[in-house]
């Protein structure tokens, strides 16, 4: 096993290297970072030059890539524009774990990741439980009662939650719930941000506050996934040795919960393990609609302004969650299923 | 089994996120002895009794030191923890700040020959350590700006000094090279203390990486920075070490929400008291939400303007009187009282803003389509084959235009093309993506290779001065000057020696004169069209009170504001 | 369902009770498909969004969708504008007509991308193995690796601008359509690809295939004629899902500013544009939502009763 685990992350290196390249190549063409840095108006000329040449910018891709990749503190940039290059850099490149610094902040680019990232992962991680176990529930109860009204009833529900652009649900429970309800009267949620300036950041406040964003991103995760298990369920009902398990006599929620969800959670797994890590990108909408300060809008509010090193900090962290995500699945796959063996 | 660890991951981030376990960027402990560090993790109980006023910001700033950011969301942090040498009151006219008063030929603060500036300074005025704020910490500034190791956002106008020193601790000299018009809107944008990056800047070699450009706690203004927490929130409080009056409200808390609609949201449910950058379409309901409509003018308006480039652009355009037809054919009024509910005005000069240098002041062209047609037809552009595009020498009148993409501007370029439609021209829009667009001519920002026949995007002179410098004919974009700032393409020789004359001429009566030529020239060559005045517009809170605007340094009077309940 | 093979003599019995020839699959799954209501809800839904998308642009001409009169900006419905008008006076209901035909375009279009590269891909990753496999396998990582709403947005940055428009079919497409249309294209192929190439793992050894090596058909011919037609199931579910997936997708990316960009019409970028409008003109997100929850209810419930017809394991019949 353990030879195997190295085997798979070896092999995740050159994948990174190459996801690497690609994006690289990507964000080279998708506009300047230099060009917005004039605030209202466009960059002058005479900063244009100096801080294309301060930041490393007017060196041919393949030179930035590699300071990316492997730093510049072995070479030599010329700060002052005179021509001559004296001054060592002071990047030690990805490989030795500095990410760079954002063009932008001029923060080192893990401080400026690693502060969003808790926020993210509350966010992610009480949606995920949310779903899971939503799902479960409802996967199950429609799985044991195919057809029936309540399953094409709830079915119906879900797929049209389903089919929303999220985006427009955001919006409408942020205007329903935040805006009208406190203009009826009625108990009200928040609309933006993390906590009450007022009150502080409690976890009470941020609880209170995750409310909508929850709700918005589980809501349609959620019917995907009941879906899914409703299907894996039924495949598994369906199977010999449930149909052994019930003419036996054993009780309906032991054959359910026992025989047949054992043995459905491996499908099940698996999509949530290759969900785990994406959840690290945040959802993107979401977190600009109520304004929560995570991953997702970092990304946005970055790559809208081409902030080459904290985009690029940011996608090869996700690549690596995900390649990580990948093996440690495959590992619990085999735990689960003893029929699985994996080549050494 | 999954669901297990599942729930203990959740409980784990709930917790660390409880104990405060982000990093975010606090106020350090190692402050000197006489400071009001304030606390960061406050009891809630006193939280509760503080008047805290909250802004939303829909841009985040990307940093809060002067000279390292260009950012308007940026420039009004420093009116909170910083000051410049001269402020903007809400009618744009300078007073004194940190000087004892403005620098003029009547008192001796500017030289006959227009190149030195004398500054004096208060004798009161210190940081919020204590240490008293003197010429040391402009001199400092200054050598900051112009030092080759510094990456700050931009250099103007300091290269164009040649020296600033001190006569005495309360006097700053300042040198320009040649005779600087533009001195009064440009210089002294927030001051660096010296007495905490100077030494920084003798052991780094340079200022960018300093602890005090990420967490700017000392400074001189009524308000201290307290924290900045990335994408969520900064929070001021106010300096009880201020030498002027010290601010009325206890906390300014600034919320960075990017969209549109939920800071409208936000300011209708009353969980803000404050809005920047309102769209005009928002206004009526904001208004009937109790909010206050608050509008500035800065200088700026939406204008499209021509490109003459030789190897691109559509012959069509190189004729004054197709330009002429052009503005003629645009309904610009009615636009402005639709579109934008009548809540701005059609800009006819440059100048709008700058009364004193629209003088005598300039009408628009009309909304007159049969004078354009006539126009069109004597310029020899007919429609022959009944596409309903006229053409002339096999090339027809097609004209691209292009902006970024921006809600109000593509609805205004739908209508555009309608009415242009009406008179037989053609116009293709083309929207872009900003950072796309203003990319550089290395770039090959499609602006800067001036690929479109007209431009459109919102600007204006170096309010509150009236100059001007794209239109300079060295200043086009070519292989061997590829950071040419005339996007324009427009080498006009008489406009280019107005240009350069107008930047020296530190007289107003003298400079108001060739800038009236100017505007006389921009009018009657047609070489920008305008679409309408785009002032600052703020939404204003029903428990916020005495708040004024600047064009300029926005919050100028931030200490006065107020909350009532 | 077979007939029961009742031993009374042929000659006693009615004719229906003879032993019918046996259902072909596509007879098959017509008749499963059938007992799915929400499945045929979904198809006729779908019927009528198809002619009222194109069906309604033989009644209002495309002139009469771009035509803006701002003075009539923002009015709520009425007889003259049964959907009210947008921001600068053009008629919703024209504009959703329009709209509707690039929607569904860029949904069949991106499609048909997604399956070709999906298809290939898999088809030859699957067949070949080795190292074929080994090479594709890896770009498909690569690919799944990125978050696809980041591939989206860096997408959409990179090809901004740089498509001019389109004249097809009497209409012009402005290049965004294009874009977009490659875009969401070129990120959603991938979980296509690894469920053909599971597909192929399978069949490979199978004894049809076996067969038809033997008689020395030609590697792209057992590739295209023979394992292909066997797995063509979740090829169908995969592509009719993504015709959703598709149009959502230019839902979020309208919302990002990056879509199909104004004057031209989509139901995503109509819904974008009514999010200020939320409480002063609910018009303007109600009729384009309603389209979009429509048609991708319609094909997800199409996709999901072919699923189940098309699923011999499934517990119907």
């Amino acid at each position: 096993m353990g030879r195997y685990i190295l085997k798979r992350l070896l092999q995740g290196i050159p994948l990174l290297l190459f996801i690497s390249i690609i994006l690289f190549l990507l964000m080279m063409n998708m506009g300047d970072p230099v060009a917005t840095m004039g605030g209202r108006r466009v960059t002058r000329s005479s900063d244009y030059e100096r801080l294309r040449r301060q930041l490393g910018l007017d060196k041919p891709i393949y030179v930035q890539y590699l300071y990316w990749l492997a730093g510049n503190d072995w070479a030599k940039t010329d700060l002052d524009g005179d021509g001559i290059a004296e001054t060592s850099g002071i990047r030690r490149g990805i490989l030795r774990g500095d990410f760079g610094a954002s063009l932008l902040a001029r923060k080192p680019v893990l401080d400026v990741i690693g502060e969003r990232l808790p926020n993210t992962l509350i966010l992610m991680v009480a949606s995920e439980i949310i779903i899971i176990l939503g799902a479960l529930l409802v996967g199950i109860y429609s799985a044991l009662r195919q057809y029936s009204f309540m399953d094409n009833f709830v079915t119906a529900i879900l797929f049209i939650a389903y089919s929303m652009p999220i985006f427009f649900i955001a919006l409408i429970s942020m205007y329903i719930f935040a805006v009208l309800f406190k203009r009826w009267g009625l108990p009200y949620l928040p609309t933006v941000g993390m906590f009450d300036p007022q009150i502080g950041r409690t976890t009470a406040q941020v609880l209170w506050h995750m409310i909508l964003p929850v709700l918005s991103i589980s809501l349609i995760s959620f019917a995907a996934y009941s879906r899914y298990i409703r299907s894996t369920m039924l495949e598994v009902m369906n199977q010999d040795y449930i149909r052994t398990a019930r003419s036996k006599g054993l009780p309906r929620r032991d054959v359910v919960f026992i025989h047949a969800l054992k043995n459905a959670s491996l499908p099940i797994v698996t999509v949530v393990g290759l969900d785990l890590p994406l959840l690290l990108g945040g959802a993107v909408v979401t977190e600009r609609i109520f304004a929560w300060p995570g991953m997702g809008r970092l990304f946005l509010d970055h790559v809208d302004r081409v902030d080459l090193p904290v985009v690029m900090g940011i996608l090869m962290l996700i690549a690596v969650a995900v390649v990580v995500f990948q093996i440690l699945t495959d590992i619990v796959y085999a735990w689960l299923d003893p029929r699985i063996r994996y080549e050494k | 089994m999954k669901r297990k660890l599942l729930f203990v991951l959740a409980i784990a981030a709930l917790a660390l996120s409880a104990c405060g376990g982000t990093p975010k960027t606090e106020a350090p402990k190692t402050t000197p002895v006489n400071s009001t560090t304030p606390a960061v993790t406050e009891p809630p109980v006193s939280q509760a009794e503080k008047k805290v006023v909250t802004l939303i910001y829909t841009q985040e700033f990307d940093n809060l030191s002067p000279l390292y950011t260009s950012m308007w969301f940026a420039w009004t942090t420093w009116q909170m923890n910083n000051h410049w040498a001269w402020e903007f009151d809400e009618k744009n006219e300078p007073f004194p700040r940190l000087v004892t008063e403005i620098p003029s030929t009547a008192n001796g603060g500017i030289s006959a020959d227009g190149r030195v500036i004398t500054m004096k300074l208060r004798d009161d005025i210190k940081w919020s350590d204590n240490t008293p704020l003197t010429a040391d910490d402009f001199i400092f500034t200054w050598e900051m700006a112009v030092s080759p190791k510094n990456t700050v956002a931009t250099t103007y106008p300091y290269d164009a000094i040649e020296s600033v020193t001190a006569a005495d601790p309360q006097t700053v000299v300042v040198t320009f090279t040649e005779p600087f018009a533009p001195w009064l809107a440009t210089l002294w944008h927030g001051i660096l203390p010296a007495h905490i990056l100077r030494p920084v800047y003798d052991a780094e070699g340079t200022i960018d990486n300093a602890e005090w450009l990420k967490n700017p706690t000392v400074g001189c203004g009524p308000y201290n920075f307290a924290e900045w927490e990335s994408g969520s929130y900064a929070r001021f409080v106010r300096n009880e070490n201020y030498w002027g009056t010290p601010a009325k409200i206890d906390e300014i808390f600034i919320r960075f929400v990017p969209d549109d609609a939920s800071q409208i949201a936000a300011l209708k449910a009353g969980d803000a008291d404050l809005g920047t950058f309102i769209s005009y379409s928002d206004v009526p309901g904001l208004k009937e939400a109790g909010l206050n409509i608050m509008v500035e003018p800065n200088g700026y308006s939406e204008w499209m303007f021509f490109t003459l480039n030789k190897e691109q652009s559509n012959p069509a355009i190189f004729d004054v009187n197709v330009r002429k037809a052009i503005a003629m054919s645009i309904d610009r009024e009615s636009i402005n009282r639709d579109l934008l509910l009548g809540l701005t005005k059609v800009p006819a000069s440059f100048w709008d803003a700058l009364p004193y240098y629209n003088n005598p002041p300039l009408t628009n062209y009309p909304y007159d389509p049969n004078a354009a047609k006539a126009l069109l037809d004597k310029a020899g552009w007919v429609d022959t084959n009944g596409d309903g595009v006229r053409e002339k020498d096999g090339v027809d009148l097609v004209i691209e235009h292009a902006t970024t993409i921006k809600e109000i501007r593509q609805d205004v370029q739908a209508v555009m093309q309608q009415q242009l439609a009406e008179v037989g021209i053609k116009l293709n829009v083309n929207p872009v993506d900003d950072t796309l667009y203003f990319s550089s001519y290395a770039d090959k920002g499609p602006a800067a290779k001036g690929e479109y026949d007209i431009q459109e995007w919102s600007d204006g002179p170096l309010f509150p001065d009236p100059d001007l410098y794209y239109w300079k004919c060295d200043q086009i974009p070519t292989d061997e000057n590829p950071t040419g700032e005339n996007w324009f393409y427009i080498c006009d020789k008489e406009l280019d020696s107005l240009i350069t004359l107008q930047s020296t001429q530190v007289d107003a009566v003298e400079r108001q004169k060739t800038i009236s030529k100017i505007n006389q020239l921009f009018y009657d060559k047609v070489y920008l069209i305008g679409l309408w005045q785009d002032p600052d517009v703020y939404a204003i809170g029903s428990r916020l009170k005495n708040v004024k605007f600047s064009g300029v340094t926005m919050f100028f009077n931030i200490a006065e504001w107020d909350l009532v309940k | 369902m077979e007939t029961s093979l009742n031993p009374a003599p042929i000659a006693a019995l009615p004719l229906d009770e003879l032993e019918t020839p046996p259902l072909s699959l596509g007879q098959l799954t017509w008749r499963r498909f059938r007992r799915h209501k929400m499945a045929m809800f979904g198809a006729v839904t779908l019927l009528f969004l198809f002619a009222y998308s194109f069906g309604g642009a033989l009644v209002i001409p495309e002139s009469y969708a771009n035509f803006a009169d701002t003075t009539l900006r923002l009015t709520s419905p009425s007889m003259a504008h049964p959907f009210g008008t947008d921001t600068i006076g053009r008629d919703t209901l024209a504009r959703t007509i329009y709209g509707g035909q690039i929607s569904i375009f860029i949904g069949l279009l991106a499609v048909l991308i997604e399956n070709l590269i999906g298809i290939i891909v898999g088809a030859l990753a699957g067949y070949y193995g080795g190292i074929v496999d080994s090479i594709l396998m890896r770009i498909t990582e690569a690919m799944l690796n990125i978050p696809e709403i980041f591939l989206l947005i860096v997408m959409a940055k990179f090809f901004g601008g740089k498509i001019p428009e389109i004249p097809l079919f009497g209409r012009i497409f402005s290049g965004s359509v294009v874009v977009i249309v490659v875009i969401i294209g070129l990120t959603s192929w991938m979980y296509l690809a690894r469920i053909v190439r599971a597909e192929f793992l399978s069949f490979k050894e199978s004894e049809f295939v076996l067969a038809a090596r033997a008689t020395g058909t030609s590697n792209f011919g057992i590739i295209f004629r023979h394992i292909l037609p066997n797995s063509i199931a979740p090829i169908i579910v995969s592509a009719t899902l993504g015709v959703a997936n598709a149009i959502l997708a230019e839902a979020y990316i309208s919302f990002l500013g990056l879509g199909v960009q104004p004057p031209t019409a989509t139901w995503g970028n109509m819904l974008d544009g009514a999010n200020n409008y939320l409480e002063s003109a609910p018009w303007l997100w109600f009729f384009p939502g309603l389209l979009i929850l429509l048609i991708v209810l319609s094909i997800n419930f199409l996709g999901d009763g072919l699923r189940d017809a098309l699923d011999p394991h499934s517990r119907t019949m």
